[in-house]
């Protein structure tokens, strides 16, 4: 790709969106990867000939979306109302989340994931017990199983936890903005620390595609950081990669062609092999921009006391 | 060349009375022969190749493959194709674009359609169009331009206003043509088996798009993924020709001798190189050998074959 002008790259030479070139020097192009791949690595004088390039492409992109889930540290936030379902639909490039927060009275609060089972799929049943189903032999599933319906209706109880107040480490229920306690009779023993969050929680149903959260998170905003595999919706002019991890790319490629192709010695593969670590070693190092500036100010905090 | 060619092997089947050899059998022979030695150079090249990878081959004076690529490039030539219908388009053809492709080396798409439109006057080699906005529409230098009403495709020489472009060729002979303007940026296009396509178009990370389009070759056609890509102009194919048939032309004389007129509208001169002279008249005598059931005449052909070619690219 041609370098940009400092016009097209400020001001996307008057044309809009004014931002579209803004920090594009970091990245490079899946279609010039592939490119010089095709240029550089391959042909007749080449470890790598004959090979077609959705072959290449398939394996730049297969680095991509590998390096996308840790290596890049790229991290995607959305922010969505959490509505009286009190679910949160996953984003549609979403692949695994990093937080979950709370945004409230202008204060990030991180969720903590509630690992008990808080929603569940139910079939109908008759009074036997027996599963119903439809004339075409289908199961009969209720709106909402029970769990749901009592988490959604705020008539599931959890640990209230406010110090000072006292109720605080109490069972009770919240239910449109406030809490109710049933009456003590004697004392309540034990917490349960796994639950005791003042916050709302959460647990995320994968296959439903959806975030589950408890009564309290109703009409709440919630704020998603989750990292995506770097395919931009199957739109290959936007998928990029950091200019750090270019090499390794190609290193990569390589390595995938010649562990697949028939009869490559094994040292040529091994080559590549250690060729593809050693990059992405040296490009996560480098991306994790470990400088004497920032241990600086990481060890300015050495010598504070510990009252 | 032809000539020259023409003279030798007759003066050597003449030599020791093995027979005559009349014009037509002379072409016929020519021809075949001119294709054999146009194909050895293929495989010729692919051994040239191999021996640069086994370091027996050197640079500079050494240097084998470059007169090979040179003579082959001579053939490469660039056409847009004739766009039978959607996607499909057909391979080059005498009749599409005035040569036969013996060899696609790769196709080129311009996916981008910037503007489209019908011509409001006539201009010579240029496209005016009152209601267009050209430059506005990003037409630049290079780009495609493609008469839909007559076929005809030319490129942009240059951007004169938004309204006026000069072009490569005059391809807008009357008012009301119907246009559409292509990027000049082009996407190689990666030939694909038919027995993949398939897979390939269903594929979620590898299915051709606009930015890595494929395509299949199937009998006479080509056709173009994604199959938005479906209209003259937006297909280029960079190809090997097949060179053309050579025919050593003449006028008769009164004493019925056949003597050399290369002034006639059909004459065709061997378009191979001029140091292909000795083995054209090798082939060609071994032709008329075998034609005048002259085992000596066609062993002669092929013992000068084997003895005077040098023959790096032959005998490795």
């Amino acid at each position: 790709m041609a370098y940009l002008s400092q016009f097209e790259y400020y001001e996307n030479n008057g044309n809009t969106p004014q931002d579209a070139n803004w920090g594009s020097y970091q990245y490079v192009k899946l279609e010039d990867i592939v490119n010089n791949f095709l240029l550089m690595h391959t042909g007749n004088h080449s470890l790598i000939n004959n090979e077609e390039r959705y072959k290449i492409i398939f394996h730049a992109k297969r680095a991509i979306q590998e390096l996308n889930y840790d290596a890049f540290k790229e991290i995607k936030i959305l922010e969505l109302s959490v509505a009286d379902s009190l679910r949160y639909v996953l984003p549609s490039d979403y692949v695994n989340w990093v937080r979950i927060s709370l945004y409230k009275d202008g204060w990030l609060r991180p969720l903590t994931e509630n690992i008990q089972a808080i929603s569940s799929n139910a079939y109908l049943q008759d009074q036997q017990g027996n599963i119903l189903f439809d004339q075409n032999g289908n199961i009969l599933r209720p709106q909402y199983s029970d769990i749901d319906y009592d988490r959604i209706k705020g008539s599931k109880k959890s640990i209230y936890l406010n110090q000072g107040n006292q109720f605080n480490g109490q069972e009770g229920w919240y239910f449109e903005g406030m809490w109710y306690f049933s009456y003590g009779i004697g004392a309540a023993y034990g917490l349960n620390t796994e639950t005791a969050n003042f916050n709302p929680t959460f647990k995320i149903d994968k296959k439903a595609g959806v975030i589950n959260f408890d009564s309290s998170m109703a009409g709440e905003l919630c704020i998603l950081e989750y990292v995506s595999d770097g395919m931009e919706g199957g739109d290959n002019s936007l998928i990029t990669v950091n200019k750090l991890f270019e090499q390794y790319i190609y290193a990569a490629i390589k390595y995938e062609i010649l562990n697949s192709k028939f009869n490559v010695q094994q040292y040529v593969i091994e080559r590549a092999k250690k060729d593809k670590s050693a990059l992405l070693r040296n490009a996560k190092i480098r991306i994790s921009n470990i400088h004497p500036g920032r241990l600086l100010m990481n060890l300015r905090g050495m010598d504070k006391v510990i009252k | 060349m032809i000539n020259e060619v023409r003279n030798a092997v007759l003066s050597i089947a003449n030599k020791n009375n093995y027979g005559y050899i009349s014009p037509s059998d002379f072409n016929l022979f020519a021809a075949n022969a001119q294709m054999e030695i146009y194909e050895e150079y293929y495989s010729s090249y692919n051994k040239v190749i191999s021996a640069e990878n086994a370091r027996t081959s050197g640079t500079d004076y050494a240097d084998v493959e470059s007169p090979i690529a040179e003579t082959l490039e001579t053939f490469l030539v660039t056409d847009f194709l004739y766009n039978i219908g959607g996607n499909i388009f057909s391979v080059p053809t005498l009749t599409t674009v005035g040569n036969n492709a013996y060899y696609i080396l790769k196709v080129l798409c311009h996916s981008t359609l910037l503007a489209s439109g019908a011509n409001t006057s006539i201009v010579i080699n240029g496209l005016t169009d009152s209601n267009a906005t050209f430059v506005a529409d990003g037409v630049v230098t290079d780009c495609v331009v493609t008469n839909l009403s007559t076929g005809k495709v030319a490129t942009v020489v240059s951007v004169i206003s938004d309204t006026y472009l000069i072009l490569s060729k005059d391809i807008f002979l009357a008012s009301g043509d119907d246009y559409k303007i292509f990027s000049a940026k082009v996407k190689e296009s990666d030939k694909v088996s038919v027995g993949k396509i398939t897979m390939l178009n269903s594929s979620n990370l590898t299915s051709p798009n606009d930015l890595f389009p494929s395509y299949t070759l199937e009998g006479q056609t080509i056709k173009v993924y994604p199959n938005t890509i479906d209209t003259l102009g937006q297909v280029q194919a960079v190809y090997f020709r097949y060179p053309k048939v050579p025919k050593w032309t003449y006028v008769n004389l009164l004493n019925g001798e056949p003597s050399f007129d290369q002034t006639q509208s059909d004459y065709q001169d061997f378009e191979l190189p001029n140091e292909d002279g000795y083995k054209l008249v090798t082939k060609i005598l071994e032709y008329c050998g075998m034609s005048i059931r002259e085992t000596e005449l066609t062993q002669f052909g092929m013992a000068q074959q084997q003895h005077e070619q040098p023959t790096f690219s032959m005998q490795q």
